[in-house]
């Protein structure tokens, strides 16, 4: 299992119900399969950076799942096929996320480390004064 | 040859300090890189929409890779434009 996020734009002249029977649909198709949704976000209506089929804008919907690639693959050939929507990217994320944890923590670890220097240093210093 | 400064006319030359680049990542400890943060990526594509290189931006090359790749993410959902007329 593995944590990605697909994004796809759909054509601006869709109704809102449309989009959302779009996002059960993919729904359906991670859950049937044993995968995790872990967020649906529709991000609204945003100026695309360039034409796509003949739009300038259009619906931007983010999913952040977690399953097997098999579920994604289908994720993806759904998308294909509907037509509503212009454009698809699927990103897998848990690689970077870990990292950025493991970065986290290595520098929370070092500012604990360091303040905890610091005080024995003011603590040195005292020390010296004192004598 | 190096003439001396003293003897230039109109005193000493200017001289031109060029202020050390540095990364911007590196800087404001900002780690991932996403591809979804349009403001942040708008920054490293002038005009034309072309990536900054690293010599003007003076991003270090191990953000730099990490921008490129969020960069091209974002251009093939329309996040960001591939090129402007």
């Amino acid at each position: 299992m593995a944590n990605y996020e697909i994004m796809f734009i759909v054509n601006p002249n869709t109704a809102e119900d449309e989009i959302d029977k779009i996002n059960t649909q993919i729904e359906g198709v991670i859950t049937s399969a044993a995968g995790q949704i872990l967020k649906i976000e529709k991000m609204g209506k945003r100026r695309l950076a360039y034409e796509v089929s003949r739009f300038r804008e259009a619906f931007y919907v983010l999913f952040a799942l977690s399953a097997n690639g098999d579920v994604v693959r289908e994720c993806e050939r759904r998308l294909r096929v509907m037509d509503p929507v212009l454009k698809y990217l699927t990103v897998r994320v848990d690689e970077e996320t870990r990292r950025l944890d493991k970065m986290k923590n290595y520098r929370q670890k070092r500012a604990a480390r360091r303040s905890s220097g610091a005080a024995v240093a003011t603590a040195d210093q005292a020390g010296e004064e004192a004598i | 040859m190096a003439r001396p400064r003293e003897d230039k006319p109109g005193g000493p030359q200017k001289q031109y300090y060029r202020r050390k680049k540095v990364c911007k990542f590196c800087v404001e400890r900002i780690d991932g890189i996403n591809y979804k943060d349009v403001k942040l990526l708008s920054q490293f594509v002038p005009e034309r929409a072309k990536i900054m290189p690293r010599r003007i931006s003076g991003v270090c090359s191990h953000h730099q890779r990490q921008l490129n790749d969020a960069i091209k993410k974002a251009r093939s959902i329309a996040l960001l434009p591939f090129a402007t007329e």
